[in-house]
């Protein structure tokens, strides 16, 4: 943990800036990779019932080897000359957020600084190293684009194996295929292999099943950026029927002007801590300004810096 | 426990979807399909009869037979779990983007195995018919020697696939051995030409327990010594337990080598 650490920001409905005592009063474990003596047991909160997703104190570790072995051969010879080092590299590091249920919140931050990894955790794709995520319900992830698709099979095929995926059985995904052919506007393709379509039709395809089948939670890792400006207004409507419905959703995106559209709040992610929480067109600002302020200023030094997304 | 098995409904379609599309997977462009499911292991039995035949065919009774039950278990159980091994690295779309339990890709790819086993059974039939090795009774047991090997398999699957999913040259190990299994074990010479004193080595090899308890039910008509079939059980159990714990162990680093 060479980095130092940035006490994240919050901001309230209004703007002004609040302590969050609860984040204040938890103490952050900074050692206890090193020793688990030193680790402070925090007794087990209460998550209050509106709470839809409750990150706790997330810290997400690669192991960045130089070399990485595939295969016995190198594994031993670098095992033998003792080696076998990895470079650590805190992809997040004590990240704290809760979404309270029918909230919209969006992760912005720059290429590399951890939103994917954080939709990741939350949606159960990696486990954190440290810390907990709860969701309450069930979630509907949507990472990148062609998420869970097989691109051999069929449109019909796909809808029936992604609906699989989140759980669903094949007479549930039959009562929601046309509602889901419709909103992708495929219908004419349904039997053609998914090789064939091209890229905006299947983000079409993984926007209308992961909307169309009912989830608690869903999430989007930037999907909306290859449908064109009428798909994406369609699905802007889309997302909002489901928010007023109760559906909790996170977003990720480096579209400033949709994440203020659709998401009341947002969470600014930089290097891998969180740095300001709050309504969405205050922090989207900050990071704006921040954003144009690096590119004003004088290039520092380059380091080397290897990035995880 | 409660919670695993409420997973393991709760994706049960999941389940489904993914043998299937496996299945049309294997078959994807070819025009007989299915079909080569029944007939590559009958070729192949042709082709080992009539090259083994001159050496064995004196000493053993329905020698075609003897192979076939051999061959079908033996690679049964190899290609199984070699398919099960690269499961991980091959869904690695779905696994990256999903949150699936992982164990369900090593089921999927043992059972495909299995259906492909199962529809080698209809040449098998023909071929016992047709060689004149009369159907009986004994042949209904077979169901409960197949959950074995079936067990068996899954278990070997998953142990491979939770160290070959951080270690590719797995892969090419398993491929040597393999080799070496098909000679060690009696797929296609009588265990009496193994001396006396090392028999029992070679009947402590798993595969030969389930091979020989399938041969003693389809040729020899008899019911297969409770020994055998203890034996086979446990083979079974211990395989699965040990591949299951180990692929507990190993799946929540997967995502870093995926």
């Amino acid at each position: 943990m060479s980095e130092k650490k940035v006490t994240p920001v919050f901001y309230d409905e209004s703007g002004n800036i609040i302590s969050s005592s609860e984040t204040l009063l938890r103490i952050n474990p900074e050692n206890s990779s090193h020793g688990s003596s030193k680790r402070i047991i925090t007794p087990p909160r209460q998550i209050s019932e509106d709470v839809s997703v409750d990150v706790n104190d997330v810290s997400v570790m690669f192991n960045l080897s130089k070399n990485r072995e595939e295969g016995v051969k190198e594994y031993f010879i670098n095992f033998v000359k003792g080696k076998l080092s990895y470079d650590e590299f805190w992809a997040l590091r004590n990240i704290n957020l809760q979404v309270k249920k029918g909230d919209s919140l969006a992760l912005i931050g720059r290429n590399g600084s951890g939103k994917s990894t954080l939709l990741k955790t939350i949606a159960g794709i990696i486990r954190p190293t440290r810390g907990t995520v709860k969701v309450r319900g069930t979630i509907a992830p949507l990472i990148e684009i062609s998420g869970g698709f097989d691109r051999t099979l069929s449109a019909r095929e796909n809808v029936f194996l992604s609906g699989a995926m989140h759980g669903h059985t094949r007479k549930y995904m039959k009562s929601k295929f046309d509602e889901i052919i419709e909103f992708a506007e495929i219908e004419k393709f349904v039997d053609v292999p998914l090789k064939n379509f091209s890229s905006g039709m299947i983000s079409r395809l993984g926007f209308a099943i992961a909307t169309c089948v009912s989830a608690d939670v869903v999430i989007a890792d930037e999907v909306l950026a290859v449908g064109d400006a009428r798909f994406r207004m369609k699905c802007e409507e889309r997302i909002k029927k489901l928010l007023s419905g109760g559906t909790t959703f996170l977003l990720v995106s480096h579209n400033n002007a949709s994440v203020k559209k659709l998401c009341r709040k947002a969470a600014w992610i930089e290097k891998g801590q969180l740095r300001e929480v709050g309504p969405s067109s205050i922090v989207c600002d900050n990071y704006a300004k921040f954003i144009t302020g690096l590119s004003a200023a004088p290039k520092e030094p380059k380091k080397s810096r290897t990035a995880i997304e | 426990m409660k919670k695993a098995l409420y997973e393991f409904y709760n994706y049960f379609p999941f389940l489904k979807e993914i043998i299937k599309r496996d299945f049309k997977r294997k078959y994807y462009k070819s025009i007989l399909g299915v079909a080569w499911s029944m007939l590559s292991p009958l070729l192949i039995m042709i082709v080992m009869t009539i090259v083994f035949s001159t050496l064995f065919n004196r000493s053993i009774p329905h020698y075609p037979i003897y192979l076939f039950t051999g061959s079908l278990i033996f690679n049964f159980v190899f290609d199984g779990a070699t398919i099960c091994m690269g499961c991980i690295l091959g869904n690695a779309g779905l696994i990256n983007k999903m949150k699936i339990p992982n164990y369900f890709f090593c089921i999927s790819s043992v059972t495909q195995s299995f259906i492909t086993l199962l529809l080698s059974f209809v040449p098998f039939f023909g071929v016992c018919a047709v060689t004149g090795v009369p159907l009986n009774m004994y042949m209904l047991l077979l169901p409960l020697l197949l959950v074995l090997v079936y067990i068996f398999t899954l278990g070997l699957g998953m142990l491979l696939c939770a160290y070959a999913t951080f270690l590719r040259d797995l892969n090419y190990v398993v491929q040597v051995l393999r080799r070496a299994c098909m000679y060690i074990t009696p797929i296609f010479y009588p265990i009496d030409i193994i001396p006396e004193q090392f028999r029992f080595l070679w009947e402590l090899n798993p595969i030969y327990v389930y091979i020989k308890i399938a041969r003693d039910m389809c040729i020899d008509a008899t019911l297969p010594s409770e020994k055998m079939l203890i034996v086979g059980t446990c083979y079974s159990l211990l395989m699965l337990g040990l591949g299951v714990v180990t692929f507990k162990e190993k799946q929540d680093r997967f995502f870093l080598y995926i």
